[in-house]
């Protein structure tokens, strides 16, 4: 007689390192790189950092937000062209630039369940070498021709066909049920919350002085393979100031309260990012030592279709619960890493959670989660500087937050990621 | 004397071919004493884009296996094309190839190339020469080539022949890559590699050579099978080696099936039903 299963407890999930290639520019040295060849290149680097050539890991997890029909099976088709054994599972996760985080969520999971001991979580973007489809009225026009039984019948399909037909379709960073960017729908947001442009401005120069100064004493020497010839990320700008953004135009949002320029909103990015997690007993049997613990995680989502609430609020409702599951107050955290999407989504997310009506009437407090400490905001700069490649973000956030709180000697850190679709992602990594 | 020919470009192949057709091959029974050098060679991102797509290479900071083949086949071709050279250049067949990589090679890297003929000898065929192409990074040698080219004329049955390995452990290997290759695949590795030979090109050129159809480059489906390995392979401190068998027509559908030893991988290209072999690849390390 087979022997009764026991019920196994969870266990903790450890982030063991991180590995990125440097974030380029659209358009710019990784035009010609594909999102499979960025997510090999990141994912390789791993593997050699640490050692995983011909190893079978639990599974690996990715995705991109960009991606073209053929790449349905990214990430499975990215291991095969790696060195890990080529027996290795993986699929292929979408939440938009909640992707790379929400794939370190499920691998952690799966490890804590004990499902698997040791996985990837990762994610790639090319906003160069974008899908270009054939339009909506040559694909229906080209599908009844499909259908078609008779010459006759394809004929009077394909008679269907206007010039117009033949104009590419091209993706558009547009919320499809709103029509309008996320640029313009952070300006409406923006503008409910009184969010000046001078603060956003601040907050990109600091963005852009953490990562340089993390390049500067090396941080990402452990983090980061550089990738056709780039060694550092190519949207920083050292030399930044609060004066030179200041003489940007904006670019969302109209007239006065128009605050939101292309210096503090993020660029259009390629770039690639993985982590490793795995299960302590992995861990030590590989002779690898955790950087951080991934302890909890959180999503949530607002309905931003009629203006009820703001496209990228979504962060705002899920850090409280995550907090309450926890026994956390929103203080008791090292660092906190709010992904800038746009200077204006960090600061309004800040100033939500300062708000005792918003928070008393939206997030059902009874008393607002209060102010955080700037100078552990974001320490090692964020999107604004490095750029945001959109589902490969979450996986700079990761291993640079569990990397930080090992320097620091231990601590606890606060990821915060919006996505479109009106979604959020957090997670609290503990070291 | 040596003759050295520098380029500080790569040499215009369509220029060289369209010179070279007229001119058939010295009787000559030694190679004319020619160099062809070129130094700081830098990769070119796009062209390399452009080769590993056709290729199906990743896109990555390594340069694949067969790249510095390419830089340095319009130097062969410099030499091939010299005044005095025994072989024509038109009609010249690519019999067997061998590669050593000594150190992975990046994007990054500054490369000089030096590439001369050696050891004319006959083939059971013809006649066979060698072309040696080295390349170096700071004066140290990363990545020697050997192109062995056959000119059909008086065989010489009792020449020495370099027979590809047995092909003993491919006997159990039931499937691998199946590629369908296009009438145009000639057409779209010269387009990346500038080796336009009329062969490659259409049937209409290949005809006045005595082939039926445009063939695919050896060159190209060696590249694939390389690229199918992929982590296969070691990224450096191998040997690869192919032999040329039956040229590929175009279209045409072929199919590579690999056996894997500790430090061997054994391949062979052929047709969907085994029956004709186009290629037999090894590599070790």
């Amino acid at each position: 007689m087979a022997s009764q299963p026991r019920p196994r407890a969870p266990r903790r999930a450890a982030v063991l390192g991180g590995n990125r290639i440097p974030f380029a520019r659209a358009n710019g040295p990784y035009a010609k790189a594909s999102n499979q060849d960025m997510l090999t290149a990141a994912v390789d680097g791993l593997v050699a950092r640490f050692g995983l050539a011909g190893e079978r890991l639990g599974e690996v997890v990715a995705g991109a937000v960009l991606k073209h029909s053929r790449d349905f099976n990214l990430t499975r088709e990215t291991v095969l062209g790696t060195r890990l054994d080529p027996r290795t599972p993986a699929y292929d996760v979408q939440q938009a630039c909640g992707t790379g985080l929400e794939a370190a969520i499920l691998v952690a999971n799966k490890i804590a369940l004990g499902q698997i001991d040791a996985g990837i979580a990762g994610g790639v973007d090319s906003a160069s070498d974008a899908p270009i489809a054939v339009s909506e009225g040559l694909r229906q026009t080209m599908l009844a021709a499909n259908r078609a039984k008779t010459p006759a019948q394809r004929a009077k399909a394909l008679a269907g066909l206007r010039p117009g037909h033949f104009v590419p379709s091209v993706p558009e960073n547009l919320e499809p049920r709103t029509g309008l960017s996320m640029g313009e729908h952070m300006a409406l947001t923006a503008a409910q919350w009184g969010v000046i442009r001078e603060a956003q401005d601040e907050l990109a120069a600091a963005s852009h002085r953490n990562l340089a100064s993390a390049w500067d004493r090396g941080f990402f020497d452990d983090l980061v393979t550089p990738y056709l010839g780039v060694t550092k990320d190519t949207n920083l700008r050292p030399d930044s100031t609060v004066e030179k953004l200041s003489t940007l135009k904006p670019v969302f949002g109209r007239g006065e309260g128009a605050t939101m320029t292309a210096g503090n909103s993020t660029p259009l990015t390629d770039g690639a990012s993985a982590v490793l997690l795995a299960s302590e007993e992995w861990a030590a049997e590989h002779r690898l030592t955790p950087l951080a613990w991934l302890v909890d995680a959180e999503t949530a989502a607002v309905d931003y279709v009629h203006g009820d609430e703001g496209l990228l609020m979504a962060p705002v409702y899920a850090v409280p619960r995550l907090l309450a599951r926890n026994g956390l107050t929103l203080q008791d955290f090292d660092l906190y890493e709010i992904h800038e999407a746009f200077a204006a989504t960090v600061l309004t997310t800040l100033k939500a959670w300062e708000d005792p009506d918003f928070c008393r009437e939206r997030l059902g407090l009874d008393a607002p989660l209060g102010a955080i400490d700037r100078a552990r905001l974001n320490v090692n700069g964020s999107s604004l500087a490095a750029g945001h490649p959109f589902a490969a973000t979450g996986g700079r956030i990761v291993a640079s937050l569990a990397k930080q709180l090992k320097d620091n000697g231990g601590g606890r850190g606060l990821i915060s990621i919006c996505a479109a679709g009106g979604q959020g992602v957090v997670a609290i990594l503990e070291a | 004397m040596t003759t050295t020919l520098s380029f500080d470009t790569a040499p215009d192949l369509r220029r060289i071919y369209a010179t070279g057709a007229l001119r058939r091959g010295s009787d000559s029974e030694t190679l004319p004493d020619v160099r062809a050098v070129r130094d700081g060679i830098r990769v070119d991102l796009d062209a390399l884009a452009a080769y590993v797509r056709v290729c199906r290479f990743p896109l990555s900071s390594t340069l694949p296996l067969t790249y510095p083949h390419l830089l340095a086949f319009p130097l062969q071709m410099a030499v091939m094309s010299h005044e005095g050279f025994p072989l024509p250049l038109l009609g010249a067949v690519h019999v067997t190839n061998a590669i050593t990589l000594l150190r992975p090679l990046l994007v990054t890297d500054e490369l000089a190339l030096t590439v001369w003929a050696q050891d004319l000898r006959p083939h059971r065929r013809g006649r066979q020469v060698d072309l040696v192409s080295e390349a170096r990074i700071e004066g140290e040698l990363v990545w020697r080539g050997v192109s062995t080219y056959l000119s059909r004329g008086a065989g010489h049955p009792e020449a020495q022949v370099s027979d590809p390995p047995g092909l003993e452990p491919l006997a159990d290997v039931p499937a691998g890559p199946v590629w369908r290759l296009a009438e145009g695949t000639g057409r779209s590795y010269a387009a990346v590699s500038g080796d336009w030979n009329p062969i490659h090109v259409h049937a209409l050129a290949a005809r006045p050579f005595g082939f039926p159809t445009a063939i695919a480059h050896g060159m190209y489906h060696y590249a694939r099978a390389l690229a199918a390995l992929g982590p296969r392979l070691p990224e450096a401190g191998l040997t690869s080696r192919v032999w040329f068998r039956k040229p590929v027509r175009l279209p045409s559908t072929v199919r590579l099936r690999s056996a894997f030893e500790p430090s061997r991988t054994l391949s062979r290209l052929e047709n969907l039903t085994g029956e004709v072999e186009h290629a037999v690849i090894e590599n070790t390390w």
